[in-house]
């Protein structure tokens, strides 16, 4: 059954979230050289990870480390901990697995009695002590190991799911209330990692590992004490061999667990190396460089072949292991019966136990070295979940803190001071002020705080100096829900999540249909849905793909409308975007920022004119502020920015 | 036997090992089956008074040899065989790998690159799995069947056998029936665990969307709601796939109760011996491992078989672009002449490029501007042979760039296109195409013309920094920069620069486009951009709109005669002066 429950894994790992790059017209580029690789990007909304790279000769396979006792220990208990609630039924699991071993027990003892005592024995049969109950009850035996086999597996299952759906959801709980400053340091490859992979290798570890574990050391124990009651010289005899080959299981599996990384590892590569250069074939073939590529890839192959050799060698040992013991164990008690039958003639019956006791044995060892592995790498699965739960404290919670149910929009920094790490100043005694209505717009090189500020204006970061203020009262001590609600945020990146249109625009929320009306005309998304063959309901797959960037930015400008927010904070989006659209969204931006305070990062000259007052930023400071006549004339740094660049040409 | 066509191949030219693993299974499958007689006679041998104790010892012996000997030729078959389909597994891979490389873009047009991976890491497996395992499982399991069958016929009863392997049937039928709903309801898990995915990668990503609308509360119960259901499909599956195990043990019970019975009712009659009648408990026990595999095994071939499908429908795709026969592999200057030039893209009505009459003499600079989709990269394209013209309508010194290898044009002509590609290589290796004999004081010499070095002295490896996946680490200005080093190191008779410097600045862009004109001396260079500052200089320039030839001349001329050329100027000049300009 295992080789259909192999478990289709995720390749989550390599989901990096690639940095939009924004750097490619207008204010947002700088000299070249200026912007180095190595030098951390605060301004963007995106955030790359390293990414561990390799070059293909170089990379070698490594094997995890196993964790130190403590660590486990403390895994251990947290497990132990969630699956309290569901102790009955493991309880009554347990008695299932008694039940089960002991028909397993009883079978060969079964066997043992016909041979020795009718059909050696010859002793007369008197109604249940005969041939045909000792089969019936063989059969009967056979029905309940099978009945209570099912009956644990299911409860156990069922418990086990119960454990890990609450797991999960905690999981995912968690990282939907983690504060943004938390993951924008850590990798979303690994946070997904989380709530999917690890939860499963968890999953396993109640469903499949403990309970079976205990059902394989009982299952030992139960053979020993079988075979001890029946003769305990012949259990001796035949437990000579049993720790020999336990050894060579244990010793061969490890080689192979270990052997296993390297060629995962491989085959992960391989792929990789698959997708590359896929994606980038056109150039491989105007470069010439297939040969280069070719070379490169039967090195991956060729290493992965060696592993997998590696591998069918060690499997090789250890697939006849079985029988070859059993004969060895069997040769070694008959020859023990040569010393022993002195004219007595050898309990036959009782060595036909034995030999399938023997063989009996042979699986719960083999399994026993598989689920140690499976305990270790769910304790390691465990101890990133239980990581990350232990975050707890720093959890967002949206519903404390002063509510504010409707704004007026009034902005203020006051002598703001933030940073993302340690004395570097992001925002440097920032302090302006945005009236109700009024549209302010914030322009400056990458790295000079731009984003910084939206991020503080909606209470996703915290400034460490300083007040930003709503409508007068600091940000920070309101209810975040509320203040979230006041202030709708447009990303520079816009995200669609897969759904329709509909559910694009309103989220979750019940949104009215005059206001959902409303939202579609201000926004200029209503040509855009008409044009759809299921207008609203037309449905946006993953990430929105099937829409152009422009009208994913219109989706989205409707999107904040629809949430009738005080304030709008938008980042405005630098993408190549057709004319038409491009039209449509300075359109929209005239509509949607009308009689709402709006603060933008606008890259647009047309925008940026378009702002009642403009806050030119440079390196975390407000360096000059007016609108763009004034700030023209004043010949300053905002000139001078706007010399530097170029409009892209539509 | 067609499909198999690269199998059988493979299996041809492997045919020693291949020969010699299967004589090692046959033996290895033959051996086991010694067994359970040797073990029945010895027993019956020490069952009389004073039995023979040599020729118990002797019995022990061969039980001790069979033990080793099914040890060794097992091994032995399993590192020829499995060992051989790992090898195959490798070689298919290898062989896909090149023919990948062959193929043309328009065949990786119609193809989603996750597909095409699947087929290098999955499909390549289950054809190994096919060749493998169940090849030799179903080799192996036959001869046991068989053999066990034959003695049990042979030395106790053939009706006591045939009466005790009427489970058997029953046993295979449950297996495929009960195995097919558990693969069913087991792909409703899967769908199940990927919705779960797929909710958590967009909870994740969208993030801060969520947080932004405060959607957190809302999000978890949508979520809640799908692990439910992946809750719901586990348990069912499970309660599915727990019937077969007892259903099958079940069904293996009735047999030995029957073998209890009557074979214990042969023994009391004297018909056969205890050691007959436990030799043939051992060949029942024996016979019940090769039928439970049965599943497996046919739900192995089934795999093979459509992922074999598969594969040779990508091998039988020949790529669209390939050497005409009689091409030649002799250099050219790089004089191009367009002679009624005509292209449209497949599933396309409209003409993507027309071009009737013109030429590019060699070591001159073109310049071709126009809107998006004019046409521009179409040109670039064509020189290259991603896509070809039905006519040859692409000259080359003279001759159709048909008539030269696809190696020779391809190393004559190079492409900077607006999104470069870069491997996920050292900036070195990408600079000089993996080339690693280019002296240091070259490629540093190509990276300071292209304005690069700076930035790439200023990594902590220099120019043996990692570039990330498509040069993740690099900025978009710092991509087109590096792949203009590659193109300057290269130093190919032609150069296209196809948008190449959209995402630098315009000072930046004007310093490179000095470094080119003066390395580019003598050599014919194409330039497309939509930016005039980046054509104004070239010997020529062609104006494209809409796939058509709307202007030809130099800067001066086509400011001169007006038109598209001059309506792009003026308003790129506004647009820079209008910042100037306060009112």
């Amino acid at each position: 059954m295992k080789s259909t429950m192999n478990r289709k894994k995720t390749d989550t790992g390599s989901s990096v979230r690639a940095e939009k790059n924004s750097g490619s017209f207008g204010l947002m580029e700088k000299h070249p050289g200026s912007s180095g690789l190595m030098k951390k990007n605060h301004d963007s909304s995106g955030h790359t990870e390293k990414h561990p790279v390799s070059s293909v000769m170089k990379d070698k396979p490594t094997i995890p480390q196993t964790f130190g006792s403590e660590v486990k220990s403390h895994s251990l208990r947290a497990l132990f901990r969630l699956s309290r609630p569901w102790m009955g039924k493991f309880i009554l699991a347990v008695g299932c697995i008694l039940l089960v071993n002991a028909a397993t027990l009883l079978k060969p003892w079964l066997l043992k009695v016909v041979i020795d005592d009718f059909l050696i024995g010859r002793k007369p049969q008197n109604g249940l002590y005969s041939l045909v109950s000792m089969a019936i009850l063989y059969i009967a035996v056979s029905l309940m190991g099978g009945l209570f086999t099912w009956l644990q597996v299911n409860l156990v299952n069922r418990a086990g799911q119960a454990i890990i759906h609450n797991l999960r959801c905690k999981v995912f709980e968690t990282i939907l209330h983690l504060p943004l400053p938390w993951l924008d340091k850590n990798s979303s490859g690994r946070l997904i990692t989380r709530a999917t992979n690890d939860i499963s290798e968890i999953g396993e570890f109640y469903t499949d590992v403990t309970v079976n574990m205990m059902k394989d050391i009982l299952l030992i124990i139960g053979i020993i004490a079988a075979m001890f009651t029946m003769s305990i010289r012949l259990s001796l005899v035949s437990l000579a061999v049993i720790p020999v080959m336990a050894v060579l299981v244990w010793l061969i599996k490890n080689r192979i667990r270990r052997n296993f990384f390297g060629m995962k590892h491989y085959i992960g590569r391989i792929n990789g190396f698959f997708a590359e250069s896929l994606s980038g074939m056109q150039t491989i073939q105007t470069l010439r460089v297939e040969e280069a590529r070719d070379k490169d890839f039967t090195h991956l192959n060729d290493e992965y072949f060696k592993t997998t050799l590696t591998q069918v060698r060690l499997n090789s040992f250890l697939k006849p292991a079985s029988d070859v013991f059993q004969n060895i164990a069997i040769a070694m008690l008959l020859a023990y019966g040569i010393g022993q039958v002195s004219g007595e003639g050898l309990p036959i019956g009782i060595l036909y136990a034995f030999t399938s006791y023997i063989k009996q044995f042979f699986g719960p060892i083999s399994d026993l070295a598989d689920k140690y592995n499976s305990i270790q790498s769910a304790l390691v699965s465990a101890d990133r979940v239980f990581g990350l739960l232990d975050e707890e404290p720093i959890l967002e919670k949206p519903d404390e803190g002063t509510p504010m149910p409707d704004a007026a929009g009034r902005i203020e920094f006051r002598h703001v001071w933030f940073s993302y790490a340690e004395e570097d100043w992001v925002l440097k005694d920032v302090s302006f002020t945005v009236e109700p209505g009024q549209t302010a717009a914030f322009v400056g090189e990458t790295g000079a705080g731009k984003t910084t500020i939206m991020n503080l204006v909606s209470g996703f970061y915290l400034a460490q100096k300083g007040e930003v203020l709503l409508d007068g009262i600091p940000v920070s001590t309101l209810k975040k829900a509320d203040l979230r609600r006041r202030v709708a945020s447009v990303f520079q990146d816009v995200f669609l999540f897969s759904g329709t249109i509909r559910d694009n625009i309103t989220l979750h929320d019940d949104t009215s249909d005059e206001l959902l009306d409303t939202a579609l005309r201000a926004s200029c998304a209503d040509s855009l849905v008409e044009h759809l063959a299921k207008g609203l309901d037309e449905p946006v797959t993953e990430r929105g793909s099937t829409l152009s960037a422009g009208q994913r930015q219109l989706v989205s400008f409707a999107r904040a409308i629809a949430h009738d927010p005080a304030v709008l904070v938008m980042d405005e989006a630098t993408a190549n975007i057709d004319t038409q659209t491009e039209r449509l969204i300075q359109e929209a931006l005239l509509q949607v920022t009308r009689n709402r305070t709006t603060l933008m990062i606008a890259h647009r000259l047309s925008t940026i004119r378009h702002a009642d007052r403009i806050f030119v930023m440079r390196h975390g400071e407000i360096v000059e502020s007016g609108n763009h006549d004034s700030l023209l004339k004043h010949k300053g740094y905002y000139l001078s920015l706007l010399e530097e660049c170029e409009e892209p040409v539509a | 036997m067609v499909r198999f066509r690269i199998v059988l191949a493979f299996i041809r030219q492997h045919k020693p090992s291949y020969l010699f693993g299967i004589l090692c299974m046959l033996v290895a499958s033959w051996v086991q089956t010694l067994f359970p007689n040797l073990l029945g006679g010895t027993i019956d041998i020490m069952g009389e008074q004073g039995f023979n104790a040599a020729s118990v010892r002797r019995n022990i012996l061969f039980i001790l040899l069979i033990a080793l000997a099914t040890f060794g030729f097992t091994w032995l078959w399993r590192t020829m065989i499995i060992g051989n389909a790992r090898k195959l597994e490798c070689e298919i891979r290898a062989k896909l790998f090149r023919h990948f490389l062959l193929l043309s873009p328009s065949f990786y047009q119609k193809k989603k690159t996750g597909d095409l991976i699947a087929f290098a890491i999955n499909d390549i497996s289950a054809v190994r799995m096919t060749f493998g395992p169940a090849t030799a499982m179903s080799v192996n399991s036959l001869v046991l069947c068989i053999v066990s069958i034959f003695t049990m016929i042979s030395t106790v009863d053939s009706r006591l056998t045939l009466l005790t392997l009427i489970p058997f049937p029953f046993v295979i039928w449950a297996m495929l029936s009960i195995g097919n709903q558990v693969r069913k309801s087991f792909l409703k898990v899967q769908e199940s665990f990927a919705a779960i995915s797929g909710k958590v990668n967009e909870g994740i990503h969208g993030v801060r969307v969520l947080k932004a609308y405060v959607q957190e509360a809302p999000t978890l119960a949508d979520f809640r709601e799908t692990s439910n259901g992946m809750v719901e499909a586990s348990v069912k599956m499970v309660s599915v796939s727990s019937i077969l195990g007892p259903v099958i043990e079940l069904c293996f019970s009735l047999s030995f109760g029957l073998n209890l019975i009557l074979g214990g009712r042969m023994v009391l009659d004297g018909t056969i011996t205890v050691g007959a009648f436990v030799a043939f408990n051992t060949y029942l026990a024996m016979i019940m491992a090769p039928v439970l595999s049965i599943g497996r095994i046919v739900n192995l071939f089934q795999r093979g078989i459509a992922s074999m499908d598969r594969l040779n429908g990508v091998f039988l795709s020949e790529p669209e672009i390939r050497d005409r026969p009689h091409a030649r592999d002799i250099s050219f200057q790089g004089h191009i002449a367009i002679r009624n030039l005509s292209f449209r893209y497949k599933d396309t009505a409209k003409a993507a490029l027309e071009i009737q009459d013109f030429t590019i003499p060699a070591g001159s600079t073109l310049g071709i501007i126009g809107l998006t989709a004019s046409g521009k990269t179409t040109l670039a394209n064509l020189l290259l042979r991603a896509y070809d013209t039905e006519n040859d309508s692409l000259l080359l010194d003279g001759l159709p760039i048909t008539g030269y290898t696809l190696e020779t044009l391809r190393n004559g002509i190079g492409l900077v296109s607006q999104e470069p590609f870069l491997f996920s290589a050292t900036i070195r290796e990408n600079i000089t195409s993996f080339q690693l004999d280019r002296s240091e004081e070259e490629i540093r010499e190509a990276a300071s013309d292209s304005f690069m070095l700076e930035s790439i002295e200023e990594m902590t490896e220099g120019l043996d920094t990692l570039l990330g996946e498509r040069g993740i680490n690099l900025s978009g200005g710092q991509r087109q920069r590096v792949a203009i080093a590659r193109a300057l190191l290269r130093d190919t008779p032609v150069l296209i620069l196809d948008d190449a410097l959209s995402a630098v600045d315009t000072v930046t862009e004007a310093h490179i486009l000095e470094n080119l004109r003066r390395r580019r001396k003598g050599k014919t260079t194409i330039l497309i951009s939509h930016r005039i500052s980046a054509v104004a200089d070239a010997d020529n320039i062609l104006v494209l709109n809409d796939g058509q030839v709307v202007q030809t001349g130099t800067h001066e001329a086509l400011l001169q005669e007006g038109g598209l050329y001059r309506e792009i100027n003026d308003e790129q000049e506004e647009n820079r002066h209008r910042l100037l300009r306060a009112r």
